[in-house]
């Protein structure tokens, strides 16, 4: 028994979640991040959690650890020096990308520049057709050629990604072989290696980013493990990743690109365990923080998984847990114009100076200090007491809004908050469409700085009935570190029709890819305990030019049932699309396989609700809907499994704020979540 | 009626754009098209009563129909009940569709007795029937030959299926399940609309919705006014051609003239061509605000404010003046099936006649011209018939005043991967990339062409080439910028086979042929010879100017060095440089015949003419003043003499005079 510590290092805050395997106690912490010392945050935070719980590093049984530096290195731009060598006849692969410029009504919307520049690009005289079979073989002059170019252009590593490479590896290996040769110690990273999709931009991306951010995110995850190991933590780190899994740090230091985007993952994660472990099956998952909005929809505790999210300005096609950015966060900055519009975003006053409240220099109206003016906000400290709220400072930001749109202050500063939620309405549907879903059947977890603050709001507007703040949900993303399991997806682009003479064909890739997986798990990962495999297929009609990932079965495969497939195929696409065509030829464009080595889960036990009805601590003059209410407030410490309350209330801790309007009531469940409902006063 | 305040009203902005976009991803989800699904060539959208597009979902779908009316068509029935939904793919009922592949519908939403708004979209339906599969020709001459017409009816009624209509319009079209199953998609996007629309009516009451319909209405009008009161007042002229008026024709000339006054502008199209024997005509019905000649504005607009509201208030300041009988408005039958590539043009002629009251703030001459490309052939290995699109072949944006155009690209086409075209086409793609030296020079270059060299290996394939066109005009440069380059098209380049395909859109293939297709460039903006040394060393370096290509800078590089002195040289020389627009030599060379003047005398001549008779006499007089001698010194009189020798010659026209009515 010990203690099992999850750490996700956030942009502003750095959040540690602490399970006490004995009494199954949950601590939590929050330190300032250090972007200028990656990893310094992590040792203060364990020194803090020595000093304040007494638990010392050598009593920790399990690290978990997220972090941004893979994802900074992007934005800024600091990543590794890279040359790509592409096909003779493909320079442009990155340039071109898809074409479709991000705006298409505005005649100054730009691509991103592209990530390796067109004079590091170097064309390689080779070429591999479609069917695996070579055209031209790459020879040695010519690589010896190319080298001595992108040393000439200072590279410090470099990419290869050659056409049809995912059919047939042989030519970017073979490069990369005497690259290796020629040049020991360059890094060479080959697009195949790295992610073996079809299509050619999106293979390159990838394997690009991947080589901008891996010299860095090893030497990170290296210098880490040294300090965790000196400071006394004896299991080595396990480095969260971007769908929702974790790898070991040897793992982290050969596939960086795996973990750029786990905080938000991670956080996702956590939201569907504390949801499902309170029976909430259909759930959207709301992380507002100071710049934006996350939000996630997830069925049975599992999110969709998604390829094509943005790093900075950056796609990456590995399978990724899909989170939607809804804009709005607590720093977003409220503006009117010249003809006395009212405008909430996307400028945002970040951390740094913040909302006017906060005191930090911040002189414009943000959400934060509209909440501030209305009275929801200010009856504690913020973060941690790092922060107090300074109301008359927002007064003093609301003011001018307030002469631009002849309203009082608090009038104001409600319809700030009301455009607000009413953009991330619009947003919101959004996603219910694209998925055919109605939001009427989910509840809605609210967590990060501002998250529960306006996470009631939201629901009334998209007419969701219940919203759950989470015990802790400052940390979820820490906390979904914690109880992820180990988890690797593995890809084989096989381009088959779906018919009996396919059918070996599938077989042999299939095992290949089952094989390479239970080799991840069990020789990299060294996991000894249950393991579940998933299988699936990108599939489509023949002609259509995207795939639906349809949930296959191995032994459909392994005996050769074309049937079985092409009818799973045909429900699938029903099932998303609404229609589907059995009389229509079905491909298999790629086989995919998730292997899950299931990590220990802390156990978290319910404790009895005891039912009963919560005096408020004091009572705060609250402004809605144009009048001053009278709101209880709470403080989330004095309430218990089963403490009740009716809205209006505010209910405060260290990591947020919870404002529950009037005609929503609170509950306690038997897991610390505080449950609020719609309608049921 | 209810005033709404601003804030109630910019909330309900954003519940209707909800509601749009959650139509446009019904759409998305359940259509069965690749028109619908990957080229996303659809519209979802809500009306006021008379017609008037209040919301539209911003990126997603085609981006030329914000603020699309559809009183013409909402009219054309004579009333409406709880349930009905009504259709039209008809370019010359009420001027909502606009070519017959567009399949337009709109359905009533009731409160009660109230009619709330209506909800509104069209799709590209892959085919509607005709002469020529897709429907789509350059050459068909009449609207006949475009697939079978519905003029606006009832397709629903009462929540009734006409199911009569549906039978006469599946038997034919060539893919009657594909048409269907888009028509459901559109009908349960239809029904999108509806339920979102109610929840904001059981949440604001039915009266603040019907105010805030207009509300938004109002605010774009204000918005649109704010700009053009922030303009100096005055006539700003631009005037752009199509390179073929149809299959091998002459010249196709647009003229546009931007009038602001105060808060307000006219678009005049006085002095366009009349409407053409080929399918580039545009179906508007004269009516003073249709979006397609207005597309351009709206972008223009949008990209000097992008706070403003897309909908049709943004095109209340504004008035066009469409001759009847021109290209930009046909009288019936005239077939207007690839009117795209007319408003394209249009679109960049709007810019550009901006671009003269704002040459700071507006970008110069977009590309285009390289077209959209299929191909069909047979693979040899399982003696299956291909068909797949290829490729859009595009262009870049112009440079601006602040930034180099896009290179490649300028617009919502997306293009399909190589590994994709070869894994299901037998063709072999040689080369995809960026043509050096193809960018307008400038301060600001010009956005790069893409090219695109693929080879056939069956015998009896065809390739496509939709929207083809800037093979002899280019787009031009701002501010003294330089234009780009020309579009090309060669078959097997480099070999004693070479052939120039020129604006071909439909070339036979035999094995083994290469075909090279380019877009055209786009156009630079301000002195080439300011653009600092060091970024036109790093385009060098970047080989997207070669060093032939750098001399249009004033930059002397060689073998991939700088000349400092030979630079500063080059520089220093007093010879004139250009300001403000720059036009094409090409352009320029055409223009010592066919001037501003000679077009206008044309025109004026043409237009007193009966419409049927226009076409003929412009190619007549063509023909004429190309071989006469002494056109280039005064081409106004060797119109005038060939129009005297032609009405000899056709004693049966009777021309109205000057100030008759048409």
């Amino acid at each position: 028994m010990g203690y099992r510590i999850g750490v996700d290092i956030g942009g502003t805050f750095t959040d540690f979640c602490v399970f006490d395997e004995t009494s199954s106690a949950l601590h939590t912490l929050k330190v300032l991040s250090r972007p200028d010392a990656p990893g310094a945050e992590v040792l203060q935070g364990l020194d803090e959690i020595e000093g304040r719980f007494g638990i010392a590093p050598s009593d920790v049984s399990y690290f978990t650890h997220g972090s941004t530096v893979g994802v900074n290195s992007i934005i800024q731009g600091t990543g590794a020096r890279l040359c790509l060598f592409v096909t003779e006849g493909f320079r442009d692969v990155l340039e071109l990308a898809r074409l479709k410029i991000p705006d298409p009504y505005d005649l100054f919307s730009r691509r991103p520049p592209p990530l390796v520049p067109r004079d590091r690009v170097i064309p390689l005289r080779e070429r591999m057709n479609a069917d695996g079979k070579a055209e031209i073989v790459p020879q040695e002059p010519a690589i010896a050629a190319a080298l001595a170019r992108a040393e000439a252009a200072g590279a410090e590593g470099v990419v290869l990604a050659f056409l049809h490479s995912y059919a047939n590896p042989a030519h970017e290996r073979l490069v990369k072989e005497i690259l290796n040769r020629l040049r020991p110690g360059l890094p060479v990273f080959c697009s195949a290696e790295v992610w073996p999709i079809v299509r050619e931009y999106e293979r390159t991306i990838t394997a690009c980013i991947h080589g901008s951010v891996q010299p860095r995110v090893s030497h990170y995850i290296g210098r880490l493990e040294e300090a965790l190991h000196q400071r006394g933590v004896v299991p080595p780190p396990m480095i969260t990743k971007s769908n929702g899994g974790v790898m070991t740090a040897a793992a982290g230091k050969e596939r960086s690109i795996e973990m750029l985007l786990s905080g938000t993952a991670a956080g996702v994660i956590g939201a569907g365990f504390v949801a499902q472990r309170s029976g909430f099956d259909r759930l959207m998952s709301l992380d507002i923080g100071g710049t934006s909005a996350d939000v996630a929809l997830l069925r049975d505790g599992m999110p969709d998984f998604r390829s094509g999210e943005l790093v900075g300005r950056y796609p990456i096609y590995l399978p990724t847990v899909s989170v939607s950015s809804i804009g709005a966060g607590g720093g977003s900055i409220a503006s009117v114009d010249s003809l006395g519009v009212l405008r909430v975003g996307p400028e945002s006053a970040g951390s740094m100076p913040g909302p006017a409240c906060y005191g930090r220099g911040g002189q414009r109206a943000t959400i934060t200090d509209a909440f501030a003016v209305t009275g929801v906000l200010g009856a504690a400290e913020l973060g941690y007491g790092a922060v107090s709220v300074d109301r008359a400072r927002a007064l003093a930001a609301i003011e001018p809004l307030a002469g631009g749109l002849a309203r009082s202050p608090a009038a104001t500063a409600e319809a700030v908050i009301d455009l607000a939620v009413a953009n991330m309405y619009r947003e919101t549907s959004r996603l219910f469409s694209q998925v055919g879903e109605e939001p009427s059947g989910y509840a809605l977890l609210a967590f990060g700085g501002a998250g529960p603050m306006l996470g009631c709001l939201l629901a009334e507007a998209m007419g969701m009935e219940t919203v759950i703040v989470p015990e802790t949900p400052g940390v979820l993303a820490a906390l979904g570190g914690l109880l992820a399991d180990l988890r690797s997806d593995f890809v084989r682009v096989v381009f088959q029709d779906v018919e009996a003479a396919s059918m070996p064909a599938l077989a042999q890739a299939l095992s290949d890819l089952i094989a390479e997986a239970r080799a991840w798990l069990q020789d990299g990962q060294g996991h000894r305990g249950e393991a579940a495999v998933t299988i699936s297929g990108d599939m489509r009609y023949r002609g259509q030019s995207y795939e639906i990932e349809t949930p296959l079965e191995e032994a459909w495969i392994t005996l050769g049932d074309d049937k079985a497939i092409a009818a799973a195929f045909h429900a699938r696409h029903a099932e998303i699309y609404d229609h589907a065509d059995e009389q229509a030829a079905v491909q298999i464009v790629a086989l995919r396989v998730v292997i899950a080595g299931l990590t220990p889960k802390p156990n978290f036990p319910e404790r009895a609700a005891d039912p009963v009805e919560t005096t408020p601590q004091r009572r705060l003059r609250v402004s809605h809907r144009g009048r001053e209410i009278d709101a209880g407030l709470f403080e989330r410490r004095d309430l218990k499994p089963g403490s009740r309350f009716a809205g209006p209330a505010v209910v405060i801790q260290d990591d947020t704020t919870t404002w529950a309007p009037p005609g929503f009531t609170g509950e306690v469940d038997g897991y610390g979540n505080l449950i609020l409902r719609r309608g049921t006063a | 009626m209810t005033t709404l305040d601003p804030v109630t009203l910019q909330i309900l902005k954003s519940h209707f754009e909800a509601a749009a976009e959650s139509m446009a991803y019904t759409l998305l989800r359940t259509a069965h098209s690749a028109f619908v699904k990957e080229t996303e060539d659809f519209t979802s959208g809500l009306t006021t009563p008379c017609g008037q597009t209040f919301a539209s979902p911003k990126d997603l779908g085609a981006t030329w129909f914000i603020g699309l009316d559809y009183k013409g068509a909402i009219e054309a029935i004579p009333g409406y009940a709880p349930g009905d939904i009504c259709i039209t793919n008809d370019p010359y009922s009420g001027y909502v569709c606009t070519h017959a592949p567009d399949m337009h519908l709109w359905m009533p939403i009731f409160e009660g007795e109230t009619l709330v708004c209506f909800a509104v979209g069209h799709i590209h339906n892959t085919d509607m029937g005709g002469a020529v599969p897709a429907s789509l020709s350059r050459a068909l001459t009449e609207v006949q030959q475009e697939g079978i017409r519905i003029p606006p009816t009832k397709l629903v009624e009462r929540g009734v299926m006409n199911q009569d209509v549906l039978r006469i319009m599946l038997r034919n079209v060539r893919m009657p399940d594909q048409n269907w199953g888009d028509l459901k998609a559109q009908i349960a996007s239809l029904k999108t609309g509806e339920r979102k629309i109610r929840e904001a009516i059981a949440r604001f009451g039915v009266e603040t919705v019907c105010a805030a319909t207009y509300g938004v209405l109002d605010l774009a009008d204000r918005q649109a006014r704010r700009l053009f009161a922030s303009m100096q007042d005055g006539d700003y002229t631009f005037t752009d051609y199509i390179d073929e008026d149809s299959p091998g024709g002459v010249p196709c000339r647009l003229k546009l003239t931007v009038r602001v006054s105060g808060d307000e502008a006219v678009f005049d199209f006085s002095g366009s061509d009349p409407q053409l024997q080929s399918a580039l005509n545009m179906p508007t019905g004269g009516l003073p605000r249709h979006i397609l000649p207005l597309v351009g504005y709206n972008y223009v607009v949008y990209s000097l404010d992008p706070t403003v509201a897309l909908n049709t208030g943004l095109l209340r300041p504004v008035r066009c003046i469409l001759p009847e009988g021109s290209v930009v408005n046909p009288v019936y039958p005239a077939a207007t099936g690839m009117r795209s590539l007319t408003c394209a043009r249009i679109q960049g002629m709007v810019v550009g006649a901006f671009s003269l009251a704002l040459p700071d703030r507006l970008p110069a001459g977009p590309a285009g011209g390289g077209g959209i490309l299929n191909v069909r052939t047979t693979d040899s290995r399982t003696g299956r018939l291909a068909m797949a699109s290829i490729n859009p072949i595009t262009g870049g944006g112009g440079g601006c005043g602040r930034e180099d155009g896009q290179d490649g690209s300028n617009s919502f086409l997306k293009n399909t991967p190589i590994e994709i075209t070869e894994s299901e086409v037998p063709i072999r793609v040689l080369s995809y990339e960026l043509v050096p030296d193809s960018g307008g020079a400038g301060r600001y270059r010009g956005g790069l062409a893409a090219q695109m060299t693929f080879q056939m290996f069956s015998p009896n394939s065809v390739v496509t080439a939709r929207n083809r066109d800037r093979v002899r005009f280019s787009c031009w440069g701002l501010e003294g910028g330089q234009p780009g380059a020309t579009c090309g098209f060669l078959r097997n380049p480099g070999t004693e086979r070479e052939e120039n395909l020129g604006n071909t859109d439909v070339v036979r293939c035999s094995p083994g042929d290469v075909l090279r297709i380019s877009a055209a460039g786009a156009g630079g903006w301000g002195d080439p010879f300011s653009r600092p040394v060091a970024e036109v060393m790093d385009d060098v370096a970047q080989g997207k100017v070669s060093e032939i290509g750098a001399l249009a800078y004033g930059v002397v590089v060689r073998n991939g060095l700088l000349d400092k002195a030979a630079t500063e040289a080059s520089r220093a020389d007093s010879q004139q440089r250009e300001t403000g627009i720059v036009f094409d030599p090409a352009r320029l060379a055409f223009e010592r015949v066919w001037s501003n003047a000679a077009w206008d005398a044309l025109s004026e001549k043409l237009f007193a003419l009966p419409i049927e008779w226009r076409f003929f006499m412009k190619h007549e007089i063509f023909a004429g003043v190309n071989a006469d001698t002494a056109a280039e010194g005064d081409p106004v009189a060797a119109i005038e003499r060939a129009y005297r020798r032609l009405l000899e010659l056709y004693p049966q026209i009777v021309p109205r005079r000057l100030g008759e009515a048409a």
